[in-house]
């Protein structure tokens, strides 16, 4: 039945479009819709998660259309404002993405991508009102776009790449720490000798998603990035493994003998690879040992995220470090398949600790959860602080919106998110001035009351 | 917005090429020619539905004049027609652009937003409305607080008396949230000798009834092919009384039924048990107690 989301964490499919843009250096957005689209992706996510692009946020081309576009038609109002967004911003792709009201209307947007491609625009577009989806649909329309359109702009001579894979399904800013996540699994593949195609973020461009088509392998990190593997695959051929969630610590090892043996990679680079990751993550995991004694670090926890973090971070806190999986609530309403998937591998991650799997995204229902489950560390997104706080147990922000730090290269995949996620933790539990034991015994000898 | 309402409200419906215009006109003609202030408003992106009031001179639509000025004032989207009846068309895009639904919208929120009735103070205003209720922008002037009754020009012919039920529906719609109430069916171009029968069997089925019947007339061609209505072509003609009776009926009644539309199957079952009786009219078969 039907019923109304309470301050959902899911804005729509023209934001996830716009995501996947502004998350690639050269491509310039062009929204043809109302004027609103473009500040409330601006508000509700750009700021959220600090920090704006190069071009995007804010400083947005938008048709901005006005009743007398709906009325007689946008598509002259959208040719004024591609041609305009050519003249004043220098880009190497422009992404015509539309909203709700233009679609319903009914413009023409492929005469207008080819009156541009006319005038030899490097321009594509994408369909993407809010009422297709949300961010998550977004996401595909966006990337599904620039698969099928970008091959007819023609492509730069580009030397070969030898062992390229392309990294799929981390939704820009849906996951906070989309950046560094996408950094750490490049470094893990280089790690094992292949060439990781990140495809976002840092000196990510157009030439990147040339070479999309040469890939090896697509790796799909979370379900969102099913579709576009499934449409490589149609069009090129190209294989692709899915990882089902973030890979964090023992997990980025798994994955790497996994892909290795499917490549059929040289072995002994890859285990040597491997070893010498975990024996530094060992080396940091000796090092907490005192600490996770006296901090209390095995505790029951609560997990708010998308799918890929719930089913990666749950798994490394139960699987790694031993504290117990209450209850994970899952808010990218992921498709049936991959709920079922979701759910019997996550209900029993600890012998003998039944694991409550939820899927919402509706605030209230999750804080109610949350609240329920009472567990002693809450870890999910801005919008848990409140109930965290009543229930007067440490909480670490992880999972958008994100409220209070500012992310720039922090991500929680691989051996290295590993640390970075105890690091928190660690500094949550700390922090802790309720219940830490810890904090207590050294305010105590620093002589405060 | 309803307590600040001048005169009736009236919204004329029916499939397209029906003779709507050609109707309102000369209803608002007959009104007009009584002696009563009448505006008729085509809401139909083509704009021709004051034409033969105005004789066939060029008027600009209030959408065109909106998109050229930012200011519109009543003068300028308006013309004075046979018998004073004062003339307006929304307008719309061209065809195959933007939205003609909210089109429509925009137009008829302008004229209340410049208090035309309220300045002009009619006693009757026309909304001649196109075609197909097709979506929700064609059934602004049936919803809350715009007309109060609407009326459906329909021929014998199945698609009109489908365009009829697809109105039914609407209004069946609207009507309990405070929207228009059907006044009644004006059955046109009556010809076939089986026309009036076939439209009184579906107002019979659908609850609803012929206010009107107006026989397919050789003046009315030829007045429109001079500009006029036939009122002010031919006003002593016997079509003239035609639509002076419906004039008079929508200003002395004031009856309205939410009227019982028929679901898809049950309005293909109707259509075919006709279609059956056509043919045995044609073909010679006598019924009994037949009465067509």
């Amino acid at each position: 039945m039907a019923h109304h989301i309470d301050s959902s964490r899911n804005s729509c499919a023209l934001h996830g479009a716009l995501q996947v843009i502004e998350a690639i250096e050269g491509f310039v957005p062009v929204v043809h819709s109302t004027a609103g689209c473009g500040a409330q992706h601006y508000l509700g996510v750009n700021r959220l998660n600090a920090g704006s692009d190069r071009f995007g946020g804010s400083a947005i081309s938008s048709s901005n259309i006005s009743e007398k576009h709906v009325v007689f038609g946008g598509s002259s109002r959208l040719r004024e404002q591609l041609k305009n967004t050519v003249k004043i911003v220098e880009g190497d792709l422009y992404v015509i993405v539309t909203g709700c009201a233009t679609e319903m209307v009914g413009d023409d947007i492929p005469a207008m991508n080819k009156e541009g491609r006319d005038q030899d625009f490097p321009v594509i577009y994408a369909n993407t009102p809010g009422f297709r989806g949300d961010v998550h649909q977004g996401y595909q329309l966006a990337i599904k776009a620039l698969i099928e359109q970008l091959p007819d702009l023609g492509k730069a001579e580009q030397p070969p790449v030898k062992g390229l894979v392309n990294i799929l399904g981390i939704v820009p800013r849906q996951d906070p720490f989309w950046e560094g996540n996408l950094e750490e699994i490049g470094r893990l593949l280089e790690g094992i000798g292949l060439t990781p195609n990140l495809l976002f973020g840092y000196g990510q461009g157009v030439s990147g998603w040339q070479r999309v088509p040469d890939a090896l392998l697509n790796i799909v990190v979370s379900v969102w990035g099913d579709a576009p593997a499934l449409l490589l695959e149609e069009r090129y051929g190209t294989p692709h493994l899915s990882l089902e969630g973030l890979p964090v610590g023992a997990a980025a090892g798994r994955f790497l003998y996994e892909i290795s043996e499917l490549l059929q990679l040289d072995s002994r680079r890859t285990e040597h690879f491997v070893q010498s990751e975990e024996r530094r993550f060992d080396a940091q995991l000796a090092a907490l040992a005192d600490t996770w004694y006296r901090a209390g670090f095995q505790r029951e926890f609560t997990l708010v995220g998308e799918s890929a973090q719930v089913a990666g971070i749950s798994e490394f806190l139960s699987g790694t470090l031993g504290l117990i999986p209450r209850t994970l609530i899952i808010t990218d309403n992921p498709p049936e398949y991959a709920r079922e998937a979701l759910l019997s591998r996550l209900t029993s991650l600890l012998n003998g600790f039944p694991t409550e799997v939820s899927f919402t995204e509706d605030f209230a229902e999750i804080s109610d959860l949350v609240r329920s489950a009472s567990a002693s560390l809450v870890l999910g997104s801005a919008l848990e602080e409140a109930v965290a706080a009543e229930l007067e147990v440490p909480f670490v922000q992880l999972s958008f919106p994100l409220s209070d730090r500012l992310v720039l290269a922090r991500g929680y995949a691989g051996y290295r998110g590993a640390s970075t996620l105890l690091e928190d933790l660690g500094s949550a539990l700390l922090s802790d001035r309720h219940h830490n034991p810890v904090h207590q015994q050294s305010s105590a000898a620093l002589g405060c009351s | 917005m309803s307590e600040k309402k001048q005169g009736k409200h009236i919204a004329i419906y029916g499939k397209g090429g029906i003779g709507k215009s050609t109707t309102t006109s000369n209803i608002s003609a007959a009104l007009a020619d009584a002696g009563y202030r009448v505006i008729q408003i085509g809401c139909d992106p083509k704009s021709d539905s004051t034409t033969i009031l105005r004789g066939g001179n060029d008027l600009p639509t209030v959408l065109d004049t909106l998109r050229e000025q930012s200011k519109v004032k009543i003068e300028d989207v308006s013309a004075v027609g046979f018998g004073g009846v004062l003339c307006i068309e929304a307008g719309g895009p061209v065809p195959g652009v933007g939205c003609a639904g909210r089109g429509i919208n925009a137009a008829v929120e302008l004229l209340q937003e410049l208090h035309l009735f309220e300045e002009y103070k009619p006693d009757f205003v026309l909304y001649d409305v196109l075609g197909d209720v097709v979506c929700g922008g064609f059934a602004v002037p049936i919803r809350d607080g715009i007309a109060d009754r609407a009326f459906v020009v329909t021929s014998s012919d199945f698609m009109a008396i489908f365009a009829a039920n697809n109105l039914f529906k609407a209004i069946n719609k609207y009507a309990p949230s405070g929207g228009a109430r059907l006044g009644g069916v004006i059955a046109n171009s009556v010809q076939a000798p089986y026309a009036k029968a076939l439209i009184d069997d579906f107002t019979g089925e659908t609850g609803t009834s012929v206010v009107g019947y107006v026989p397919r007339s050789f003046t009315v061609s030829q007045s429109e092919l001079y500009g006029q209505t036939v009122i002010e072509a031919h006003p002593k003609s016997e079509q003239a009384d035609v639509y002076r009776n419906l004039a008079k009926y929508l200003d002395t009644n004031e009856d309205s039924v939410i009227p019982k539309p028929l679901n898809g199957p049950e309005l293909k079952k109707w259509a075919r048990t006709w279609g059956d009786r056509i043919f045995e009219v044609e073909t010679g078969v006598v019924q009994k107690m037949e009465s067509i």
